[in-house]
């Protein structure tokens, strides 16, 4: 009498449980198919030499010893991508949030204005890459043009080896729509009671940005440092439009991932390729846990108890 | 000194300033975002020698003096030739009449005409009327002097093209000053939509976009929905180290699961079809869309699962009947974001795809640039052409870009 209720509801759990693992099924697949088993290749494969002809030799640590000691080529890629996540992601963000805080305006156009400015991180790609080319064209792009208003002459942007890597941020700046929406919902989620009383208590806009703005929107921000500085490194199709996939002028737009790209697709090095995409993975990772690492410091979370 | 103290002491006018000041940073930021867009479209409708000028010329429409080519005499009284040119627009003065014929150009002949090796060889009758010839590239309104013997204005005509003026034997035709007007060029479009260098044309890139778009959403919403439904209405052991498991995807890089993916596809045969960008997106749809899938599912009140539990519902009839029309604006977010994504993707395509039968939009332009490298108004005409759809699903979905952003990201 008394097992029988108990039963039942074992019963129940263990039926809702198998339901679950129903509706989860497709992802469990795709996650051994398409994420998990490749991520396996991938660790195996870096020990390997192959060119997908013959079969594969595991030759050890022999690719990442050629990585580190015998391939300048690994390391200006990595520079350069260093280099661009470190003022791209800084200066998207300081820009999406400027933006983001125009738009929580009341204004009228207020609309108008968010269309404009998110319309282009819609726009990212081959298409957005091309009307960039013609924008840094040297002689009769627009840019230039622009600055010979102010009586400066353009340099040679994409053709310039010192100026290349300053255009790729320049041009990423343009998306910094898709990052401005995030802030908004962030902004807009600040309770108004907040302001309210710092109303009372006399403070100005400047005070009111400072000690209430910044730290209510520090864990987006936090959030979309991590997740632009993983993506930021893996720029790809604007460098591959705009160098032809080559990285040039003199690889100094030789991204990691077109390196890994060529590496794989070019001379069918899938061994080094695989060694190379992890060490991607493990640059990204120190990012993030450092960022984690330092996170306490001055993300702030509400309902949080400071001493 | 008191007043202008008070000035700046009120908070309120200093407010307005400020508020101001910041409506016209903006507006002027606002519109250096869009310049790029503009000027997009502006070089796309471009003739071949408007693309290159110092100032830039925003609006594609020019007035073109049309002076009698040097280049282009009559060798003998009433014997022109027109060939193959530098480019542009020619003027052929034939005894009186005035031809205007573009770059490599077919002028109409007449009665008493010569016409020889494709190239035009005209002999006018020496009283007879002047045509203005039909041209894409003309105005329709086109200024003709005419001239007397003593080289006296006699009339001026304003004369549509296709339309004819009678001279008198040994009057002079003069072209004015501002003759034609080079007007956007829609054929510039045409040229880039069948581009003579590439195999294919966009008809291809458009259906294989369409088609790898399409199966792409449905891919993603289906498998999305479904799995959403399962981390947010299913207690079960490892559901929430899964969905953290789920989350961390998102920071690995693609790159580090794309070669083993790569030659997996290989050895099913995959290679150069749209099975690589298709079937994945029905295995999960990507950790974003599932996380977000979730967050919409959570905020529905579980009674009235429980509700249609008691009505004898089984889940799946919970999850379609009830759920699924309860999630449409996180579906609408999902398909938008899908699409977008499935527009502009370059690495795949570019991976997967070899023939040129197969390329996507984004494939085809990028191989539209490498062989048109200084042709930036069929360049501009081509990323319109790619651009286009994606603008006009914005403007249309731009609410759901929007609230797809806001129950996502913020909960991150």
């Amino acid at each position: 009498m008394e097992t029988k209720p108990k039963r039942n509801k074992l019963k129940m759990s263990t039926l809702e449980a198998i339901w679950g693992y129903v509706f989860l099924g497709p992802w469990i697949l795709g996650m051994v198919f398409f994420i998990g088993g490749p991520i396996i290749a991938s660790v195996i494969l870096a020990f390997c030499e192959w060119d997908l002809l013959t079969a594969p030799k595991f030759v050890g640590l022999d690719n990442f010893g050629k990585m580190f000691f015998h391939d300048p080529k690994f390391w200006v890629s990595l520079w350069n991508t260093f280099y661009y996540t470190i003022f791209a992601v800084p200066l998207g963000i300081v820009g999406s949030v400027f933006v983001a805080l125009l738009m929580n305006q009341k204004w009228k156009t207020v609309r108008v204005l968010r269309t404009i400015y998110y319309l282009p991180s819609v726009t990212a790609g081959v298409a957005s890459a091309i009307i960039w080319m013609w924008l840094f064209n040297p002689d009769f792009g627009l840019i230039n043009y622009g600055l010979s208003l102010f009586g400066i002459k353009g340099p040679l942007w994409l053709a310039s080896e010192a100026w290349s890597k300053p255009a790729l941020i320049f041009m990423s700046l343009w998306a910094v729509g898709g990052n401005m929406i995030i802030y908004l919902a962030g902004l807009q989620g600040i309770p108004r009671q907040l302001y309210e009383a710092a109303d009372i208590d006399g403070a100005g806009i400047i005070h009111k940005f400072r000690y209430i703005t910044i730290p209510m929107l520090t864990p987006v921000i936090f959030f979309n440092l991590i997740m632009s500085i993983v993506w930021s490194f893996q720029i790809f199709t604007q460098v591959y439009v705009m160098t032809g996939g080559q990285g040039g002028p003199a690889d100094s737009t030789l991204v990691l991932v077109l390196y890994i790209y060529q590496h794989a697709f070019k001379y069918h090095h899938m061994g080094y390729a695989s060694g190379l995409s992890w060490m991607l993975f493990i640059v990204i990772m120190i990012f993030t846990l450092l960022q984690f690492r330092f996170a306490g410091g001055w993300v702030h979370y509400e309902g949080e108890l400071k001493k | 000194m008191a007043e202008k103290l008070t000035f700046w002491q009120s908070k309120k006018r200093t407010n307005k300033i400020v508020g101001w000041v910041l409506y016209v940073v903006a507006w002027s930021g606002a519109i250096i975002f869009v310049i790029p867009l503009i000027w997009m479209i502006s070089t796309s409708f471009k003739a071949p020698d408007q693309i290159f000028t110092i100032p830039p010329k925003w609006i594609p429409i020019s007035s073109v003096s049309l002076e009698y080519d040097t280049q282009i005499k009559a060798k003998k009284t009433g014997t022109v030739n027109i060939t193959k040119g530098e480019g542009g627009i020619k003027v052929v003065r034939i005894k009186g009449a005035v031809h205007v014929v573009p770059e490599v150009g077919k002028v109409k002949v007449y009665k008493g005409e010569k016409v020889s090796r494709g190239t035009v060889v005209g002999t006018m009758p020496s009283q007879g009327k002047v045509r203005i010839y039909e041209n894409d590239d003309i105005d329709s309104n086109t200024l003709i002097k005419v001239l007397d013997k003593k080289k006296r204005v006699i009339k001026e005509y304003r004369v549509p093209s296709g339309s004819s003026i009678k001279v008198k034997d040994g009057d002079t035709v003069k072209v004015g000053q501002k003759l034609a007007t080079v007007l956007p060029q829609w054929k510039n479009y045409v040229k880039a939509w069948a581009p003579e260098a590439l195999d294919e044309t966009f008809n291809r890139y458009l259906f294989n976009t369409i088609f790898v778009t399409v199966m792409g959403i449905l891919g993603v919403i289906l498998s999305s929905t479904f799995v959403a439904y399962g981390f947010a209405r299913f207690r079960f052991p490892f559901r929430d180290p899964l969905f953290l498991i789920m989350i961390s995807t998102m920071m690995i890089p693609v790159q580090v699961t794309m070669i083993p993916t790569f030659i997996l596809f290989k050895y099913l045969g995959w290679i150069d079809t749209f099975a690589p960008l298709i079937i994945p997106t029905f295995f999960g749809g990507g950790a974003f869309n599932i996380f977000l899938m979730r967050q919409f599912f959570m905020t529905i009140p579980y009674e009235l699962d429980d509700a249609a539990k008691i009505d004898g519902c089984n889940y799946f009839q919970i999850f379609y009947i009830i759920l699924l029309p309860l999630v449409k604006p996180a579906i609408a977010t999902v398909a938008i974001f899908g699409f977008v994504y499935n527009w502009n993707d370059f690495l795949n395509p570019l991976i997967y795809l070899n023939s040129s039968s197969n390329y996507t939009l984004a494939l085809g332009l990028q191989t539209f640039t490498t062989m048109y490298g200084t042709d930036y108004n069929l360049m501009m005409a081509a990323s319109t052409i790619v651009l286009l759809p994606i603008l006009i699903v914005f403007f249309f979905g731009q609410r759901y870009f929007i609230e797809g952003v806001a129950t996502s990201g913020l909960k991150g």
